[in-house]
């Protein structure tokens, strides 16, 4: 377990170095706020729920920019060699690579607790589907960092790493999102419910509206580790080659 | 050791490295000598378990490079070609890191980073980001790194590769420190550096293994090689049957030029026959204006039987 932290650490402080994190720190933090206060009005509800929707189309982009270098800085610089030739698990590699993202991408989320205080300070929130839509995130981003270490561990190309990642999360959100709206999915009703749950949006959802139940966090936990395992597998095929 | 036994890479259709095999005893310093794209680079990465080979087996400690590849990665200490490193670290905060992942407790990670630091003249530059250092103190950090947990065997991949003649000096005195302690093996295609460091020198080329012995038997096999060459004004026909009348030349040859006649004798065996020819000479009243005594060097040596293989050779390194 400390090897993966030790990874999460080198992984949390590294992205601190380059400047994408803080162009990805601004632009969320800008996005967020516009997204807040076009929704904040003396008579709307006092909600984050139209924000949280918002963050969640976001990170389609976002998300893929922080993962994108994980393990395809590693290949390009060579510091893969040193890593892989130590007494390590690649399991452990992976898990520590996607642990300091996620990290990260939480720090990612502070912003956003500036703007619940906002909220507090004018009225009284709910605070249950608040939580509820936080823990959400944090689910969702885990799971798009887990795509993205998997789109950075095919690839020594940063780019396409980020481009792959966005395909794969666009296979579950926009594509799960048109798929089961569509005339052939009428005619295939179990096919149809198993698009609406394999799609992002809507099992966010449900964390959004403070109405979850073990199915969501399943889905999320083995999303996850089905992303991660894939990541593991491309990076042990390195030493069959 | 270290036990390879016949051992292969396939590149797709290029073998990089074709049947090695070799046996290392614990506490020996083995120089790894080849042309670049040779197959040292390859053979090493198998050592370290970052490729695995095509046929073969190779064992550090007793354990399986492939079978059992983390507690034979435990037992190494390896400095990849080019010393990848994380730039945006600093020195102290990379051997930390490198500590923790060979999971050392912290009390021992502290000494044992004030003694590789030491060793490797890093005092001074410990605080420093690695991004900012320069090639010589990079190769340190790389060197440093390896040593962090005291391993068996050191892997050392082209150690001196760019730096200049002071730091290769230091490197080599730093290898030459470690002699006893560690089973090492470095490769380079420098010859003087496995010359004065090295036990054991296996030359390979072309993905073999060519020439293998300690430094002496290599030089004494190259001394073979020895030839004179004489310079004089006479007729080539004439010195040609007079010099093979001396008992120890074996071969001579005569090349002319303006009027001057130029012999290269090959003597027998290694012996001297330089007397012999000044004698002649004297004798016959031939006008000698250069006698050289040529020795092939070690140098040589390597590049001839690696030359033969060159165009066999693979472009991998």
């Amino acid at each position: 377990m400390s090897q993966t932290l030790t990874i999460a650490r080198r992984e949390l402080a590294s992205l601190f170095y380059s400047p994408i994190a803080y162009i990805v720190i601004a632009l969320f933090a800008l996005g967020t706020t516009m997204i807040f206060f076009s929704s904040f009005a003396p008579d709307a509800p006092a909600t984050m729920r139209p924000t949280f929707e918002a963050v969640v189309w976001f990170m389609i982009f976002l998300v893929p920019a922080v993962s994108m270098r994980l393990l395809s800085e590693e290949y390009r610089a060579g510091t893969i060699e040193p890593l892989m030739t130590s007494p390590i698990d690649e399991k452990k590699i992976v898990l520590g690579k996607w642990l300091g993202a996620l990290a990260f991408f939480a720090a990612l989320l502070l912003p956003l607790i500036v703007l619940i205080g906002v909220l507090q300070y004018n009225s009284s929130p709910d605070y249950g589907p608040i939580l509820t839509g936080l823990a959400g995130l944090l689910l969702v981003g885990g799971l798009y960092l887990a795509i993205g270490t998997f789109a950075s561990a095919t690839t020594q190309n940063q780019i396409i790493a980020f481009l792959l990642a966005i395909f794969i999360i666009c296979l579950f959100t926009i594509a799960l999102y048109f798929l089961p709206r569509s005339n052939l999915a009428e005619s295939y009703p179990g096919l149809k419910q198993a698009m609406f749950y394999l799609n992002v949006n809507m099992q966010f959802e449900a964390f959004n509206k403070g109405l979850i139940d073990t199915s969501n966090f399943v889905y999320f936990a083995s999303g996850i580790a089905f992303f991660l395992f894939l990541a593991v597998l491309v990076l042990q095929s390195r030493r069959w080659r | 050791m270290i036990d390879v036994q016949s051992l292969v890479k396939w590149y797709g259709p290029t073998r990089a490295v074709d049947n090695i095999s070799f046996n290392i005893p614990a506490g020996q310093i083995v120089g790894f000598l080849g042309p670049n794209g040779a197959g040292k680079s390859t053979t090493l990465r198998m050592l370290t378990g970052y490729i695995p080979p095509t046929f073969g087996t190779a064992s550090i400690a007793g354990h399986d490079v492939v079978n059992e590849s983390e507690q034979a990665r435990a037992k190494i200490g390896y400095l990849p070609e080019s010393t990848p490193l994380y730039t945006e670290m600093r020195v102290e905060e990379y051997l930390h890191y490198r500590g923790r992942l060979l999971n050392m407790p912290r009390n021992l990670r502290n000494s044992r980073i004030d003694t590789v630091c030491d060793r490797c003249g890093l005092a001074a530059n410990r605080r420093r980001l690695i991004g900012q250092l320069s090639k010589g103190n990079r190769q340190r950090v790389g060197l440093a790194q390896a040593l962090m947990h005291e391993p068996p065997v050191l892997i050392l991949d082209e150690p001196t590769a760019g730096l200049d003649p002071n730091q290769i000096t230091e490197v080599r005195k730093l290898i030459g420190e470690l002699r006893g302690k560690h089973t090492i093996i470095l490769s380079t295609h420098i010859l003087p550096e496995v010359e004065r460091t090295a036990d054991r020198v296996l030359i390979i080329a072309g993905g073999r293994i060519v020439a293998q012995g300690t430094p002496e038997e290599l030089r004494k096999s190259v001394a073979t090689g020895a030839r004179v060459l004489v310079e004089l004004w006479a007729d080539a026909a004439e010195v040609t049957t007079s010099f093979k009348n001396i008992e120890a030349v074996r071969d001579v040859e005569t090349s002319s030029h303006e009027g001057w006649c130029r012999v290269v004798v090959t003597p027998r065996g290694n012996r001297d026959v330089r007397e012999a020819i000044a004698r002649l000479c004297a004798t016959r009243g031939w006008a000698v204006r250069e006698m050289r005594y040529e020795t092939a060097t070690l140098e040589q040596f390597f590049i001839q039987i690696t030359a033969t293989q060159s165009q066999s050779a693979s472009p991998a390194a």
